[in-house]
């Protein structure tokens, strides 16, 4: 069958055999970079395809990939966006947490550096309804060993008294409230005076004559008069001071920023707080208080247990200044 | 003349397809490539005469069969590559190859027995085998092989002129029907 086909097509024979030994011939001669001819027409005749198959596909991969491949992203966008929501809620989070840490890591240090002083930090968890009182409730109580006229400070300056204990909580006068009072004097010229609530944001420092030199960003300092803050603890600086009849106007700017206080501690003592490089454990200087302002002669050693100073004269529901205005005045 | 190369002057049905003693062809083709391969020791003088091709030409011509001359044409030209020393296989092949299928071809139509006739057809088929080889050359290895010189002019006619005389040799190796 195959032989008298194969007689009957001589010529489609001849050139089977040509094509044959062309084929022969190409596996033996080599062009150049010393590659077999037949690789070189092998590739010449499937590199065509493989460009026009690569190119098919790429087109129909990109096809796939830009079109069809999106039907998704719709859903996954509204995910994603939601997802991104609850990410950036989380980083808020983070970020609250981030601001606690280094609130508490500024309060653990002030702690540290007056370790022999019995303090309590305490955290605000609301403020007074009345807008015209500056007052705060914190989350410390009875419970807690809180007791009424114990002075609030931060490590930037103090804040203001407990006048007010519950189980759980208590209240604090802030120290620019209208009916609250401190013993202040200047860090210059030591002159004394009261710091008392104005009703405004900033208290004043009354009782000081016109004759005492003031200037602006002079420091105030507790004076300890009061038997509730403890002495040479900062208060604020001199804003403005003019001459008055017959004290000086003096306004003071808060050390403490009374408008966002969020951590502040509670002194269990009366105590005069040491520098830090005179604590007990050798507390570097880096770790003090800002708030406190060094002395030339520290106070004793603290108690062991908690104090529950109650002074006399300093009671919070007496609406008067905690202290009386210094003998000097005129 | 005319009637001799005329091909349309006979008809197929007509000429004589020989025949010849078992082996005579494997035989007279192996003689052929023995001789051209001794007598190429001995000076360029044996270029002159292609035995190979005189021998797939007059086998062609004279059985008159396609297939049967492109397969010994195929044959021989293989083997005289081989036994050439830098040719690759298929060079002469493919040229004695298509040499072999035409003269069958041409066997079959017209009558290959007269001299004058068998001396025209080995020059074409000469000059015919040497341009297949010439373009195989210059197609597959880039090498420059020369269509027609005036050497090969006279190597094709001393082919021719040899053939001739060859191919009356040949003739007595026929079988009587």
């Amino acid at each position: 069958m195959l032989d008298s086909t194969l007689r009957q097509r001589p010529l489609a024979l001849l050139a089977a055999l040509v094509l044959a030994q062309v084929l022969l011939l190409a596996f033996q001669i080599k062009r150049d970079h010393d590659v077999r001819l037949i690789r070189y027409w092998t590739a010449a005749a499937v590199m065509p395809f493989e460009r026009s198959g690569s190119w098919g596909f790429s087109k129909t991969g990109g096809i796939w990939s830009e079109y069809i491949g999106l039907r998704g992203t719709r859903a996954e966008n509204t995910r994603l966006r939601t997802e991104l929501d609850q990410l950036r809620i989380r980083n808020r989070e983070l970020e609250g947490q981030a601001g606690e840490a280094q609130r508490l890591g500024v309060l653990l240090n002030f702690h540290e550096a007056h370790q022999d002083t019995p303090m309590l930090a305490a955290q605000v968890i609301g403020a007074s309804a009345d807008p015209a009182s500056h007052t705060l409730f914190l989350n410390r109580g009875d419970r807690d060993h809180v007791r009424r006229n114990q002075p609030v400070i931060t490590p930037d300056g103090i804040v203001g008294k407990i006048v007010e204990v519950f189980p759980a909580t208590s209240q604090v006068l802030l120290i620019n409230d209208k009916d609250s009072g401190a013993g202040a004097l200047l860090a210059d010229t030591r002159t004394h005076g009261v710091v008392k609530g104005s009703g405004d944001p900033d208290p004043r420092l009354d009782y000081v004559v016109n004759d005492e030199p003031v200037h602006q960003g002079e420091m105030i300092l507790t004076s300890g008069e009061d038997r509730i803050f403890p002495k040479d603890l900062l208060i604020g600086t001199v804003s403005i001071a003019s001459q008055g009849n017959p004290f000086q106007t003096i306004h003071v700017r808060p050390a403490a920023r009374l408008d966002r206080l969020e951590d502040v501690l509670i002194l269990l003592t009366l105590q005069e707080l040491k520098k830090p490089n005179e604590s007990a454990d050798g507390a570097s200087a880096e770790s003090g208080a800002p708030g406190i302002v060094q002395k030339e002669a520290p106070l004793s050693a603290a108690p062991a247990k908690p104090a529950s100073p109650k002074p006399a004269g300093a009671s919070s529901a007496n609406p008067t200044p905690a202290v009386a205005p210094p003998n000097h005045q005129n | 003349m005319a009637y001799m190369l005329n091909p349309g002057a006979q008809s197929e049905s007509n000429i004589e397809v020989h025949k010849y003693y078992g082996g005579t062809v494997l035989v007279t083709a192996f003689l052929a490539l023995v001789m051209q391969a001794f007598l190429n020791k001995y000076g360029r003088w044996s270029e002159l005469v292609d035995l190979p091709l005189l021998v797939t030409i007059y086998f062609g011509v004279s059985r008159r069969n396609p297939v049967t001359g492109m397969f010994l044409g195929g044959a021989i030209g293989i083997l005289q590559d081989a036994l050439s020393h830098d040719n690759p296989i298929g060079l002469y092949g493919i040229a004695k190859t298509i040499v072999g299928y035409l003269a069958s071809t041409v066997g079959a139509r017209i009558d290959t027995q007269h001299p004058v006739s068998r001396l025209a057809l080995i020059f074409l088929f000469f000059h015919l085998h040497q341009i297949i080889f010439a373009v195989t050359q210059r197609v597959l290895l880039n090498h420059p092989e020369p269509f027609f010189t005036l050497r090969l002019l006279v190597n094709s006619l001393a082919t021719a002129a040899f053939g001739v005389a060859l191919f009356a040799l040949l003739d007595r190796l026929r079988r009587s029907s």
